[in-house]
């Protein structure tokens, strides 16, 4: 009777599950260059951050990552298709051939690169500090916050929180649950910094000036590395987009459009539904 | 008990001071929470700019155009249709395989119905997208469908599967839900031939009618009017559950909301609307299916 079962229900259910699995073909020799040229379109996997990639009020695609795929697909002389992917599965999604390449802000990291290749970085993003003017008067370098007497403030659970606590362990770290809340008691005087990813400290800083400043001269405390990410196996394509980030870094223009859209929002503010 | 007793009074169809005193309460009580929360969070409401991703007013063209999360509530609704339709199919051979006589026809369908139906949803459209869509929708040749072919290129393609552009997308969500959603409408298709009796199987026999004659013109057309509510029930049930396929990025309404939400930073107030325009298509549908019953209830006599 037992035998009969398993005969009926598991044998069966266990036979399909690895079907599914077996049947994968295998990789085609061809690169994914050609491909690309062959289809006529470059499919783009990214995801929405502030401001690599948003909506528009049209509900379009907009921001730095859409104006640097928009480049690459023309000078390919293809067409460009994103495909927005939710940030969690864009690695999964990208091996399973959704997309030729992800060009998201991923910041490059060892263990990422186990699973994917990554071309050499086109933006270099990482950890700004924005500071009370009043509460920080007479504070000289970055030392000077490490202090139990100075307060910072940050989001819960995000990098900002665990750069804090490595480089100023001796500060009173106060967390809250978003951006807005952490920046808006070092405006009120509650706390004397706030440390968030680039430019949103930046921003705020231009909302409040005189009020508030980016600490660190302005310098980022933390720099990160962000490159397009690709599929494993295919040296023509990870060189073509390594060259082209090279090719763009040189004249200017990966640098040119990083500015207007990192800078100060005053370039697109209108065209996005954003909190001023 | 005497025969004398009167009956017991009918129940009370009008409300009370008592009750009305208890609905205030709750609505008091809400009212009160929803005051609270502007106290207990910072934050900054702003719903013209979540309303704005619903409709938005197109100046140059001077008229109302849809927006993002419109456009996924109609991905949605094209989802749940086309899901329902092929779900269908699967669950009225898988549910026939299931009270067949053949041990494999049995086998087959018991296997898929227990296979789906213990994962989890959320690992099986993890598993289904990423080795077997995107193996099999090349194979097929789904993933490059000619754009400019009168087959793609006309309102009507669009009404039934939206942008072309998202094919693939939108086939690999339907076919997941689909296949998803079919197991549990096996089950309902089987409940419904196994509920009728045994009699007008026996009856059927009796009579000299063939397994295929007496399945068609008599047990096939009373286990319909069983099947047909639950059915109804599943439809919606299928709308919501699509809500999952969000997260393997097909562009349907959770989706985008998480984009607009990204965008916007106003999560409460997507989220909310967001619900609201689940709500009403759902209830509209429940509405809807309700009043079918009824008249197919009375026709019946």
């Amino acid at each position: 009777m037992k035998l009969t079962k398993f005969f009926t229900t598991i044998l069966p259910a266990a036979a399909i599950a690895v079907a599914g699995f077996v049947s994968a073909p295998q990789a085609q020799a061809q690169s994914l260059l050609e491909e690309i040229q062959q289809r006529g379109t470059l499919r783009v996997g990214m995801s929405t951050f502030v401001p690599w990639a948003m909506r528009s009020k049209e509900g379009d695609l907009v921001g730095f990552e859409i104006d640097v795929a928009t480049k690459v697909a023309e000078d390919m002389g293809v067409d460009v298709e994103f495909v927005p992917t939710a940030w969690s599965g864009i690695i999964p999604a990208l091996l399973a051939n959704n997309f030729d390449v992800i060009i998201g802000g991923m910041s490059i990291t060892p263990q990422r690169n186990l699973t994917v290749n990554f071309t050499i970085p086109y933006a270099h993003s990482g950890q700004q500090m924005a500071a009370n003017t009043e509460l920080t008067e007479g504070f000289e370098s970055l030392a000077d916050y490490d202090n139990p007497a100075v307060t910072i403030s940050c989001r819960r659970g995000a990098t900002p929180c665990s750069l804090a606590q490595e480089m100023f362990p001796n500060a009173t770290l106060r967390r809250f649950d978003d951006d807005a809340q952490a920046f808006q008691e070092v405006v009120n005087g509650n706390a004397h910094a706030t440390i968030s990813s680039a430019p949103k400290p930046r921003f705020w800083s231009a909302a409040h000036p005189g009020k508030v400043y980016v600490a660190n001269d302005g310098q980022n405390l933390s720099k990160g590395d962000e490159a397009f990410a690709l599929r494993k196996g295919d040296p023509d394509a990870l060189n073509f987009f390594s060259n082209w980030i090279r090719v763009n870094t040189s004249n200017g223009w990966l640098e040119e459009r990083h500015n207007f859209w990192f800078q100060d929002q005053s370039g697109w503010i209108d065209m996005v539904a954003l909190e001023q | 008990m005497d025969r004398n007793t009167p009956p017991p009074p009918e129940p009370r169809k009008r409300l009370t001071v008592l009750d009305l005193f208890l609905f205030g309460l709750v609505i008091a009580g809400v009212a009160y929470a929803a005051y609270r929360v502007n106290d207990v969070l910072v934050y900054n409401w702003n719903w013209q700019r979540v309303f704005d991703f619903v409709l938005r007013w197109d100046e140059d063209d001077g008229r109302w155009v849809t927006n993002l999360l419109l456009q996924g509530l109609f991905t949605t609704l094209r989802l749940a249709v086309w899901a329902t339709i092929f779900a269908a199919i699967i669950g009225l051979i898988m549910g026939y395989w299931r009270t067949c006589d053949g041990l494999v026809f049995r086998i087959i369908s018991r296997a898929y119905v227990e296979l789906i139906r213990n994962i989890p949803p959320v690992v099986f459209i993890f598993i289904f997208y990423f080795f077997i869509s995107s193996q099999v929708f090349p194979a097929l040749g789904f993933d490059r469908i000619d754009q400019d072919s009168p087959w793609v290129d006309n309102t009507l393609f669009w009404i039934l599967f939206g942008d072309p552009r998202l094919f693939t997308n939108f086939l690999a969500g339907m076919v997941c839900l689909a296949i998803f959603e079919g197991a549990y409408i096996t089950e309902i298709v089987r409940a419904g031939i196994q509920s009728i009796g045994k009699g007008q199987w026996e009856a059927g026999r009796a009579i000299g009618l063939s397994r295929t004659n007496l399945l068609r013109d008599i047990i096939f057309p009373q286990a319909v009017r069983k099947i047909l509510p639950p059915l109804a029930g599943q439809f919606i049930t299928l709308i919501k559950d699509s809500a999952i396929v969000s997260l393997i990025s097909i562009q349907e309404l959770t989706f985008l909301a998480t984009e607009v939400a990204a965008t916007t930073t106003k999560v409460f107030e997507t989220w909310i609307v967001v619900g609201g325009m689940y709500f009403m298509l759902c209830y509209s549908l429940a509405v809807t299916f309700g009043h079918l019953e009824n008249r197919a209830a009375r026709s019946r006599r």
